[in-house]
């Protein structure tokens, strides 16, 4: 998942932005969203029955 | 930005060409417009996401038109260009059902697909220049 996430927010970040530094803080913006989306739907999953 | 070959506008079959070479080789429309650096993040991100689809024993998946989604999956894979066409000249991209990633290689083959079909459109618009 944080392969995936780096990978995307990577080419995100390159297609809509076009100043280098924009587009590093983008990335980490959309990489931490990332991440931080996947832990909170993991853990709002966990209760569910398989 | 220093000024690019894209800062005017392209001829349509220009703009065509550039969309196809775009698409055959990820990050390439960008690169002939002149804005290098972002052709090669596209090229470096994009295969090697492709890569690590089929390291994760993730399918490419067959054009079958009697089941939807399996013929979408392979249109996304499709999008990829090259090195979808090397994947499949080689026999890679088979994909092992039972692996544990398969899934997660899918993932990745599809998604790399769709990313390059972005940066295709996004290619066009600055050859067409509209960015």
């Amino acid at each position: 998942m944080v392969i995936f996430a780096l990978f995307v927010s990577v080419v995100f970040a390159t297609l809509m932005r076009d100043e280098p530094r924009e587009q590093l803080t983008f990335a980490g913006r959309l990489f931490a969203g990332f991440i931080g989306a996947g832990v909170v739907i993991g853990w709002l999953l966990y209760p569910l029955p398989l | 930005m220093p000024a690019t070959t894209a800062d005017r506008a392209q001829p349509d079959t220009t703009a065509y060409l550039i969309c196809a070479a775009a698409w055959l080789v990820p990050g390439v429309g960008h690169i002939w417009l002149g804005r290098r650096q972002k052709g090669i993040i596209f090229l470096v991100s994009l295969t090697l996401m492709f890569v690590f689809g089929l390291w994760l024993e993730g399918a490419l998946f067959p054009f079958q038109l009697a089941e939807p989604l399996v013929a979408l999956g392979a249109l996304a894979d499709l999008g990829v260009g090259l090195p979808y066409i090397i994947a499949r000249a080689v026999g890679a991209g088979a994909g092992r059902v039972v692996a544990i990633t398969y899934e997660y290689g899918n993932t990745f083959l599809i998604v790399a697909g769709l990313l390059n079909m972005l940066v295709v459109l996004d290619a066009f618009d600055i050859a067409k220049g509209r960015k």
